[in-house]
C-alpha cells in the first residue's frame, strides 16, 4: 500500500504538488495521467524518497518515507528503495556492463544480499536472470551483448527486466511509452499489462497514454496545476464531464480498438 | 597477412585516429574558407562585435586572474633561478620581462582560451547538430560557416590578442612588483633596464603568435562540433577532444614560432 | 541555469557581487562534494579492484598525449633559456636551469593544464552523459550507492594514474629539452647533464611531485563534481565540460600560487633548521 497524505511541493516558488492525498491498496495498478510538467513524474520520486515533500506524508506500508530524509536514517530509505522497483523514461541501462550484468546489477547489491540472508552464487544469479528475461519476452542470447548494440525497445525490455531482478513489491513506471515509436509503445504497453496480470504487483504508472491506462488501470488518477482533479474507476473516467478529461479521452477514442472493454 | 592486419588494427586504433584525422582535416577546410570570407566578405560587422563582447569580455575577468596568479609564481620562480645561477640581481628585469613577453604572457592565456572559449564553441556547434538545428539551418540555406562560425573566429582573434596583450601587461607589472619586493629595484630602474632587453621584434613575436592561437583555435573547435555525433555522449566526446586537441596545437605552434623567432634573435 | 543561479541572479542585480556570490556557490559546491567522496571512501571499502581498472583505463588512454605534450614543453622552455642565456655567456647553465624551471613548474602547471582536458573533461562527460541519460539515478534506485559506485574508483584512478602521468611527462620533458638542445643549439651534452645536479636536487623532486599530487586533486574533484551534478540533456553535458574545464584550470592556477608560497616557507624553514643543526654539531 502507498498513501499520500496531504503533500505539497514546490520548485522555487512554483507549485507542482499542492495538497494531494491519494492512496494505492496492495494489488492495485494506478495510471497517473496529466499534461507534462505537472508534477507527475515528481510524485513518483517522493515515493523512492529521491525528493522530500515540502509537508505532508507518504507511506510505503506502513513506513513513513518522508521522514527518512536525515543523514542517519539513509539504510531504512535504501530499505524502502530496495522494495520499489522504478522504471526510467530512459531505458538507463550501465553502457559500461552487458546486458545480463546490468540486470544482475540489483542482485549483487549488499542490501538484496541483506534481504535474502546470504549471498546469491553466481548460478543462482544466472537462473534469475534468464527467468526475467523470460518475463519481459526476450530471448537468452542477448545476455552477452552490450546496451548500445540493442535496438531501443530491447533496451527498454532490459530496463523492465533489471527493475523486476530483485523481485519489488512495488513497480513504478516513469512514462514507458514516452518517444518510442507506436509499434513498440503497444509492445511495452503489452508487456506492462501482461506483468501487472502475471505478477500481481502494486504498479503506479506515469503515463500520457489514455488507452493503455482504460485497458490495464485499477484506478486513473489525473493531475492538473499540482491539484488532483478526478480519481476515479476508468469506467467513470469514460463518462466523466470534466472538460480536460474528456479532452484526454477524445484524442484518444479512435486510438482503441472497436471491441474494447473496460476493465471491471 | 591477415593475422598482421589485425594484430596492426588490435594495436593502432585506427578508428579513433580516422576520427581526429577527419576532425583536423575540416578544421583546414574551415580555415581556408574562413580566410576566404575575410578577404571577400561578407563581413558581418554585428554579430562580429556581438561575440566580441561575449568572448572577450566574458573571458576577461577569468584570464586577469589566472594570468596574474601564474606570473606571480613564475616571475619570482625566473628571477630565483638566475640569482641562483649567475648570482648577478642586475639582470633581473631584463630575464623576467623577456620571459614574459616571449612565452608566459602568451601561451598562459592561449591555453585558458582553449578551454574557455573552444570548448563552449564545441559544445554549442556539437548540441546544435544532435538538436538537428544545423540541418534545420541546411534547409533554409544558410552557411553555418558563415553564418555561425566566421563572426567567432574573427571575435577570437582580435580577443586573443586584446587579452594578450592585457595578460602581458599584468604580468610585467607583476614582474616588476616580485622584483620591487624582493629584490630591492625601484620602478623606475626596472622599466629602463627591461628597455634594454627587449626590441619591436619581441612584441612583433608576442602579437604573430597571440593572431596564430587565435586563429587556430575556433576552426578546431568548430570541426569537432560539426563532426559531433551520438547524443548526449556525443557532445562530450566532442567537446573533450575539441580541448586536447586545441591544447596540443597551441603547445606545437608554440614550439615551431619560438624556434622560428630564436633563430631570428 | 541552476536555480541557486536563478535566485541568486534575482537578489543580486550587481553583476560584480552576482560573480562573486556565484564563485563562492561553485567553490563550496565543490568542497562539500569532495567532502562527500572522502566520507564515503572512509566508510565503505573494497574498491581496490575497481579502482585498479579505472587507472589502467585512464592511463593507457592519456599516456601518448601526455609524451606529446611534455616533449614540447621542455623543448619551448629550453629555447627560451638558451636566448636568454646566450647574452651571458652562460650556456652551461642550460641544463640546471630548464630541468629545475621545467620540474618545479612550467611542467606541472601545462601538463595539469593538459590533463585538464584529457581527463577532467573526458570524466565529466562520462559521468554528465550517465546523469542526463538517468543511468546514475537507476543505479540509486537499485540500492548502490553511485558515489560508492561511480565516483571512488574514478576519481582515486584520476590522483594515481595523473601522478604517474606527470612524472613520466616531466622526464619527458627533459629528455625533450636535451633534444633540442642538441640540435637547436650546440651544446655539449656531457657539460648540460653535468649541470643539472647543481640545481635540481631531492627538493626540486618533491617540489614537483607535491604540485602534482595537488593538481591531480583538482582534477579529480572538479571533474566528478560537475559530472555528477550536470542537468538537462545533451546541452547540459556540454556545459558541464565546458565549465569543468575552465574551473579546473583557474584552479589549478590559484593552487599553484598558494602553494609555491607554501613550498617557498618550508624550503626556508628547513634551510633554517639545517643550518642551525650545523651550528650546534660544530
Amino acid at each position: 500500500m502507498i498513501r499520500f497524505e496531504h503533500v505539497s511541493k514546490a520548485f522555487g516558488g512554483k507549485v507542482v504538488l499542492n495538497d494531494v492525498s491519494f492512496e494505492v491498496p496492495k494489488g492495485d495498478v494506478l495510471f497517473i495521467l496529466g499534461k507534462s510538467g505537472m508534477g507527475k513524474s515528481v510524485a513518483l520520486k517522493h515515493i523512492i524518497g529521491v525528493l522530500a515533500p515540502d509537508s505532508g506524508k507518504i507511506f510505503v506500508d506502513d513506513i513513513e518515507v518522508s521522514a527518512l530524509h536525515s543523514p542517519d536514517r539513509k539504510d531504512e530509505l535504501v530499505q524502502v528503495r530496495q522494495r520499489c522497483g522504478m522504471v526510467f523514461q530512459h531505458p538507463a541501462l550501465l553502457d559500461s556492463l552487458n546486458i545480463f550484468d546490468n540486470i544482475a546489477f540489483g542482485l549483487r547489491t549488499p542490501q538484496y544480499q541483506a534481504k535474502m540472508r546470504r549471498k546469491l552464487t553466481e548460478e543462482e544469479i544466472g537462473v534469475i536472470v534468464e527467468q526475467k528475461v523470460d518475463l519481459v519476452d526476450l530471448k537468452i542470447d542477448i545476455l552477452s551483448m552490450f546496451p548500445h548494440e540493442v535496438s531501443f525497445g530491447v533496451q527498454k525490455r532490459v530496463s523492465m527486466a533489471r527493475t523486476l531482478a530483485p523481485s519489488p513489491d512495488y513497480l513504478l513506471f516513469d512514462e514507458p511509452t514516452t518517444s518510442l515509436d507506436p509499434l513498440t509503445t503497444s509492445e511495452i504497453n503489452q508487456l506492462i499489462d501482461d506483468l501487472s496480470r502475471k505478477l500481481k504487483v502494486t504498479s503506479i504508472i506515469v503515463s500520457h497514454d489514455m488507452a493503455c491506462a482504460l485497458a490495464i488501470a485499477d484506478n486513473i488518477l489525473f493531475l492538473d496545476q499540482g491539484k488532483i482533479l478526478l480519481q476515479a474507476k476508468p469506467k467513470e473516467v469514460v463518462a466523466s464531464q470534466i472538460p480536460l478529461v474528456k479532452d484526454f479521452f477524445s484524442e484518444t477514442k479512435e486510438l482503441l480498438p472497436p471491441d474494447w472493454n473496460l476493465k471491471a | 597477412m591477415s593475422f598482421v592486419v589485425g594484430l596492426v588494427q588490435s594495436w593502432f586504433p585506427t578508428e579513433i585516429f580516422a576520427r581526429h584525422f577527419r576532425a583536423l582535416y575540416l578544421a583546414g577546410e574551415l580555415i581556408q574558407k574562413l580566410v576566404r570570407q575575410a578577404s571577400t566578405g561578407p563581413y558581418r560587422k554585428p554579430q562580429v562585435l556581438d561575440q566580441m563582447l561575449t568572448i572577450g569580455v566574458g573571458s576577461l575577468p577569468i584570464i586577469t586572474i589566472a594570468t596574474g596568479f601564474t606570473g606571480l609564481v613564475m616571475t619570482s620562480e625566473i628571477a630565483w633561478h638566475m640569482d641562483f645561477a649567475l648570482s648577478n640581481v642586475s639582470m633581473i628585469p631584463g630575464f623576467t620581462g623577456q620571459f614574459v613577453l616571449r612565452e608566459l604572457g602568451i601561451a598562459i592565456p592561449a591555453l585558458l582560451i582553449v578551454s574557455k572559449v573552444g570548448a563552449s564553441m564545441t559544445a554549442e556547434l556539437a548540441s546544435m547538430r544532435i538538436t538537428e538545428q544545423l540541418d534545420a539551418f541546411k534547409l533554409l540555406k544558410i552557411d553555418v560557416v558563415s553564418y555561425h562560425i566566421y563572426p567567432r573566429w574573427v571575435a577570437t582573434i582580435f580577443s586573443t590578442i586584446c587579452l594578450t596583450m592585457i595578460s602581458i601587461a599584468i604580468t610585467l607589472l607583476i614582474a616588476m612588483f616580485t622584483a620591487v619586493t624582493k629584490y630591492h629595484f625601484n620602478s623606475e630602474e626596472y622599466f629602463s633596464t627591461l628597455s634594454q632587453f627587449i626590441t619591436s621584434l619581441d612584441l612583433i613575436c608576442a602579437l604573430t603568435k597571440a593572431t596564430v592561437f587565435g586563429a587556430i583555435i575556433p576552426p578546431i573547435a568548430c570541426a569537432y562540433g560539426l563532426k559531433c555525433e551520438g547524443g548526449a555522449q556525443g557532445v562530450g566526446q566532442a567537446t573533450t577532444d575539441a580541448v586536447v586537441t586545441a591544447t596540443l596545437a597551441v603547445i606545437l605552434l608554440d614550439f615551431v614560432m619560438t624556434a622560428i623567432f630564436s633563430a631570428l634573435l | 541555469m541552476s536555480r541557486t543561479e536563478r535566485k541568486l541572479q534575482q537578489e543580486t542585480p550587481n553583476p560584480l557581487e552576482r560573480a562573486v556570490a556565484n564563485t563562492m556557490h561553485e567553490f563550496g559546491g565543490a568542497w562539500i562534494f569532495f567532502n562527500r567522496v572522502m566520507r564515503t571512501f572512509k566508510r565503505t571499502k573494497g574498491h581496490k579492484s575497481a579502482i585498479i581498472q579505472q587507472v589502467a583505463d585512464v592511463s593507457t588512454r592519456t599516456i601518448g598525449t601526455v609524451i606529446f605534450a611534455g616533449v614540447f614543453v621542455g623543448a619551448i622552455l629550453v629555447l627560451q633559456f638558451d636566448v636568454m642565456l646566450r647574452r651571458f655567456d652562460a650556456q652551461a647553465l642550460l641544463g640546471g636551469l630548464n630541468t629545475s624551471a621545467t620540474i618545479r613548474e612550467v611542467g606541472p602547471l601545462i601538463i595539469s593544464f593538459l590533463l585538464a582536458g584529457k581527463v577532467g573533461a573526458y570524466t565529466t562527460a562520462e559521468l554528465a552523459n550517465m546523469r542526463v541519460t538517468e543511468q546514475i539515478d537507476a543505479i540509486e534506485c537499485l540500492g548502490t550507492n553511485p558515489i560508492q559506485y561511480l565516483i571512488i574508483p574514478r576519481f582515486f584512478a584520476i590522483i594515481l594514474s595523473s601522478v604517474v602521468l606527470l612524472a613520466i611527462g616531466l622526464s619527458v620533458s627533459v629528455i625533450g629539452a636535451i633534444l633540442v638542445a642538441q640540435t637547436f643549439s650546440d651544446i655539449n651534452l656531457y657539460q648540460y647533464i653535468s649541470s643539472i645536479p647543481r640545481f635540481a636536487g631531492a627538493w626540486t623532486l618533491f617540489e614537483g611531485l607535491f604540485r602534482s599530487v595537488l593538481f591531480s586533486t583538482i582534477v579529480a574533484t572538479i571533474s566528478t563534481f560537475k559530472g555528477y551534478t550536470a542537468t538537462g540533456g545533451a546541452r547540459g553535458v556540454g556545459r558541464a565540460v565546458t565549465e569543468s574545464a575552465i574551473y579546473i584550470n583557474v584552479y589549478i592556477v590559484i593552487v599553484n600560487f598558494i602553494s609555491s608560497s607554501i613550498l617557498e616557507w618550508v624550503h626556508d624553514f628547513i634551510f633554517w633548521i639545517g643550518a642551525l643543526l650545523e651550528r650546534i654539531t660544530l
